[in-house]
């Protein structure tokens, strides 16, 4: 205790005493050789206690109010710009699907859940400043095998009947999302990690990702209590491109050095994975405080960690002894791809490729969510081409309903050792109402990524974390039989049949037009006759003003 | 004959087009809208509602109650918006001798309340007992003592500034706010009340302060007693980090925060609060830790006369701010202990007037028993319920006849079953609520002119008034011109010939030399 200076003794009291709040804040950086930087944010929030929304302390009391006027048990939040390359960068501690996912679970004391579910988006639209408020039933799903809860749930419950899914492709997430997002921090963006979120430098990246996860966690190992968990993220992936060298400092990356730790925060770690170390050499100034070899399911991980007490400014370096060497990538054990099949307006389908590298077979989840106005027909379901295929433990399939409910199927299939297993599936395309078009219809429409779940039998490029912890350090040495990870595949992009938009307009024009051209000659005939009119008869008054209009033009 | 077939095919033109077309067309583009009592809403009349009291004199003897009730029957007969009940009894003998013997003014108010029914709302007893030090003694209880026949001028003052407040009244009612409705928040089923605890420097002081049990023992229990009124709910938050500056200036002992920053440090506050995210209205109380280089900071100058042992201000219609103010010792410890009595009164004193109960004036002659708990006064809380029904009245008055004005000027907007059937509940509570306020029965007539302010603002906000605001005429002349000019005009040129050969007159004038 003596070690400690008087304010972070006074403070670690404060910490403690007042609510049994804790707030820790993580870097995690990784090189993704030869081209990016991945850079992972986390800023856990853990509130002791069950109801502790309406005094909060560390917590923001924003979503608190949120979280218990819709009964939400466990809420996922990502707003996401770009896309993950699974193939070349691994995989990243969260995965999100491109523009804004919102999943939550209900507490089952929730009857209507999808009138929960509605206020739910709406409000979280308003806290976030995201479209969240186009989440309906004709977009929303409740995933049955792919989607489990993460935090601690009392057993023997019904959760997916509590669940709702939900993602808008469309999305462009900006600065404007990213204010309000800083503001449920404690220490807002005035000190601490948050102080590097930079919305001009973090925008300019190939892939940005913030994200809000509330859960709840067991306070220990028996499980009677429970903390509630906030977690809020940011991945980055800077390209070297872009940032112009391979060298990288938070300087370069972030426009500025980082000023410290929060003071609130209980712990501020960063860690950078110098596992590539061996191929890609590169030094570390400062040196970090300490290096950390982990074990992990066959892979071994080198982290190199700064411990962030002071409040002085300080610059973290990497330099690159080599610069041009050829790089040979190992694709992850799991890889997949999606994309749209068809020409015309008529037929088209969805192509989904999820390769196996590794040795043994692994089991995955396939969720594709197709939105009403693209009918997959199950018949039309061919994996490798076949109609009936052994690799299908299990399928759920919900058929849409025109602007109602989206076209939801669920495959449980176990992919073969290294092999490349190839789903299709077809699709009409459909009309829409003229108002039903978006802004810019020809800019075609987005279909949501598809979602698999897998357990993973290796942790190979795997960097999440195991499923209990809170913070990073609990990937050290975290072995266990299989590592759990939900993938987004890559979303698409259709082109509807889209009329021109000005043509109702010209064709009542046209018509009635037609019908007045119609209607005057058959009126005429059917109500005026022709008289003959004998010669020399006195003129009326106004045969006399045409005549002389008829005279001048002469 | 050939003409005749010609009239009638004009005939049958004029009746598939203008017979039939026309009211189909008027039918199909009708917009929608549900029979409105606009007879009731144009025959509200805010300015004649008036609220009944009951007012019981006691006095000794037959002379004095006379008196005393023939004084406060004048001073309140031009008060057109509460009118008192008045009636006189005489004390028994028994409570006679009880009020004279004990010495102690809470006792006496004990002996009336067990021989009187003073619990009942809108109730008030002006009672006699002799052994008083001043004319007039007023307690928490709804009842007030006075000394005897000369104390007249005091209890009706008593009666005018304090029980009743005619003035405030007027204002509720009134369609201008007066100062203390500029205030008070506005009516509302409930409010949220957030204790915001802003914490600019966490590592520099650690602040010993239970947020949590502070709203709860201190708030709570004053708001309990306002249930009737309004649905509470209390909520605590630290803000941390928080910084402002305040151009504070020096002077000797401390500093001086400049005033025209204060203003801004509620929108700092306000950025933070998360005021946005709850349905109903936020009351916001904060305490700002001063910053131990700043401390001790004030609001103003004070030269001759010692400083108030609270900095605080307050916001009308927002919430207050206190400042706590660590000492130089606490600075050094770097461990701060809020003074929790002093400045949880601070904010139940900022709440009382946020929520409507005014200050009150010292007046000659009389005392008013200071405050011992947090829970508002008995007759606080009748003054309360008159005004809230009165402005909720007024107000649900007001927005159905803008809303029915509108529906006169703008024809676009569209008024559907449901905003329907609250305009009409709105008038139907203001009508229930208008008589039991005359019939002095507070609580329902607060019920009911609560239930018509909220029905009159759903029907007042609803949005499908505005489905069809934005349609614009233009657009509905450009695609009725090309189809109806070049139809009709031969058809309405028609009719004239129509009629003279209906009439039996010749259609066409012989023309002979």
């Amino acid at each position: 205790m003596l070690k400690l200076g008087i304010p972070s003794f006074f403070l670690f009291i404060l910490i403690l005493q007042i609510k049994g709040d804790d707030f820790k804040e993580e870097i995690f950086i990784k090189p993704l050789p030869p081209s990016h930087l991945y850079v992972n944010f986390h800023f856990i929030t853990l509130v002791n206690g069950e109801e502790s929304f309406e005094h909060s302390h560390l917590a923001p009391r924003s979503l608190g109010e949120i979280m218990s006027r819709y009964q939400v048990e466990e809420l996922h939040l990502t707003l996401t710009e770009g896309q993950w390359k699974h193939k070349q960068w691994g995989y990243p501690v969260l995965d999100a699907a491109p523009g804004a996912e919102l999943y939550a679970w209900f507490s089952p004391e929730v009857i209507d859940v999808d009138a929960h579910w509605k206020k739910l988006s709406s409000t979280l639209s308003g806290l976030f400043c995201a479209s969240l408020n186009f989440i309906e039933n004709f977009n929303t799903i409740t995933p049955k095998m792919s989607l489990w809860p993460t935090g601690a749930q009392k057993l023997k419950q019904n959760y997916t009947s509590q669940l709702r899914y939900a993602s808008l492709p469309r999305e462009i997430v900006c600065t404007e999302n990213l204010t309000p997002w800083k503001k449920l921090l404690p220490c807002e963006s005035s000190h601490g990690f948050s102080s590097l979120l930079n919305s001009r430098m973090i925008h300019n990246t190939n892939y940005h990702s913030i994200g809000v996860h509330v859960r709840r966690t067991c306070v220990d190992n028996n499980c009677l209590d429970t903390n509630l968990e906030i977690k809020q993220t940011v991945a980055l992936v800077y390209d070297f491109k872009i940032i112009n060298s391979m060298d990288w400092s938070f300087r370069k990356l972030f426009g500025q050095g980082l000023p410290g730790a929060c003071p609130l925060s209980s712990s501020s770690k960063i860690y950078i994975d110098t596992t590539s170390n061996s191929t890609y050499r590169f030094k570390l100034s400062p040196e970090p405080n300490n290096i950390v070899l982990s074990q992990r399911g066959g892979s071994e991980t080198e982290l190199a960690v700064y411990n962030i007490t002071n409040s002085v400014m300080m610059n973290i370096v990497a330099k690159y002894e080599t610069k041009d060497k050829i790089f040979v990538n190992i694709p992850p054990p799991l890889t997949f791809t999606q994309y749209v099949l068809g020409y015309g307006k008529e037929f088209g389908g969805i192509v989904t490729e999820l390769t196996n590298n590794y040795w043994a077979p692994i089991d995955v989840v396939l969720l594709e969510n197709a939105p009403w106005w693209l009918p997959i027909q199950l018949s039309s379901l061919r994996i490798n081409g076949e109609a009936e295929s052994k690799l299908i433990m299990s399928q759920y399939y919900s058929p849409g309903k025109s602007r109602q409910k989206p076209y939801h199927l669920e495959l449980l299939l176990r992919l073969p050792p290294k092999s490349t297993t190839t789903l299709t599936i077809d699709f009409e395309f459909v009309f829409l109402k003229w108002q039903e078009y978006p802004p810019d219809a020809n800019h075609g429409f987005y279909i949501g990524s598809a979602l698999i779940s897998a357990n993973l039998p290796t942790a190979k490029n795997y960097t999440s974390l195991p499923i209990h912890g809170n913070t990073f350090d609990s990937v050290i040495n975290a072995s266990k039989p299989w590592y759990p990870m939900i993938f987004r595949t890559n979303g698409a992009m259709v082109s509807l049949p889209t009329p021109d938009f000005s043509m109702p307009y010209n064709v009542i024009c046209l018509a009635c037009t037609v019908v007045a051209l119609a209607f005057g000659p058959l009126n005429n005939i059917c109500t005026k006759e022709l008289v003959l009119k004998a010669a020399g008869t006195p003129l009326s008054l106004r045969q006399k003003i045409f005549n002389i209009f008829k005279k001048k033009k002469d | 004959m050939q003409e005749a077939n010609r009239m009638w095919a004009s005939a049958s033109f004029v009746g598939v087009l203008i017979i039939i077309g026309l009211p189909l067309w008027w039918k199909t583009t009708e917009v929608y809208r549900v029979a409105l009592p606009y007879d009731k809403i144009n025959a509200f009349e805010t300015d004649s509602h008036y609220i009944s009291t009951e007012l019981t004199v006691l006095a000794n003897d037959d002379e004095t109650a006379q008196e005393v009730a023939r004084q406060i029957e004048k001073a309140f007969q031009e008060s057109d918006v509460i009118k008192l009940k008045i009636t006189k009894k005489i004390i028994p003998n028994k409570l006679q001798h009880l009020l004279d013997s004990v010495a102690d003014e809470q006792e006496a108010l004990e002996d009336v309340g067990a021989a009187f029914n003073i619990k009942k709302h809108n109730t008030f007893y002006v009672v006699q007992r002799k052994p008083l030090y001043q004319d007039v003694w007023v307690g928490t209880e709804r009842v007030a003592f006075f000394r005897d026949i000369k104390a007249c001028s005091t209890i009706v003052k008593v009666l005018e500034k304090w029980i009743y407040q005619p003035s405030v009244l007027i204002g509720a009612r009134s369609e201008i706010a007066d100062a203390a409705r500029q205030v008070r928040f506005p009516s509302g089923p409930g409010y949220h009340v957030v204790l915001s605890v802003v914490h600019p420097r966490p590592q520099e002081l650690k602040v010993n302060f239970n947020a949590r049990d502070a709203i709860e023992d201190y708030i709570g229990s004053f708001v309990d007693e306002l249930t009737e009124l309004h649905n509470f709910t209390l909520k605590s938050q630290w803000l941390h980090l928080l910084d402002f500056d305040f151009e504070a200036t020096e002077v000797p002992g401390g500093r001086v925060a400049g005033a025209e920053r204060l203003p801004l440090l509620l929108t700092r506050l306000e950025e933070r609060a998360a005021t946005h995210v709850s349905e109903r209205p936020t009351l916001n109380l904060a305490l700002y830790v001063v910053p131990c280089r700043l401390a001790p900071l004030a609001l103003q100058r004070y030269d001759k006369e010692i400083p108030p042992p609270v900095q605080a201000f307050m916001s009308p219609k927002w919430g207050g701010v206190v400042f706590g103010n660590p000492t130089p010792e606490e600075c050094e410890k770097q461990v701060y202990t809020p003074p929790v009595n002093l400045i949880m009164g601070t904010f139940l004193s900022q709440l009382r007037k946020l929520l409507g109960i005014t200050d009150k004036e010292a007046q000659a002659g009389a005392r008013l028993e200071a405050l011992r708990r947090a829970a508002p006064r008995a007759w606080e809380r009748d003054a309360l319920l008159r005004l809230r029904a009165l402005q909720q009245l007024a107000s649900a008055e007001t927005s159905l006849r803008s809303l029915a004005k509108l529906l006169g000027e703008i024809s676009n907007i569209v008024i559907n079953d449901e905003v329907g059937a609250s305009i009409n509940l709105a008038v139907e509570s203001i009508h229930r609520a208008t008589e039991h306020m005359e019939k002095a029965d507070l609580l329902e007539a607060h019920r009911y002119s609560q239930r018509a302010f909220l029905a009159a603002e759903t029907a007042f906000m609803e949005p499908s008034l505005l489905a069809l605001l934005y349609f614009p005429d233009d657009q509905k002349y450009a695609i009725y011109i090309p189809l109806f000019l070049p139809i009709m005009f031969p058809v309405v040129l028609s009719l004239k010939n129509l009629l003279l050969w209906f009439r039996g007159k010749p259609v066409h004038k012989e023309k002979t030399d």
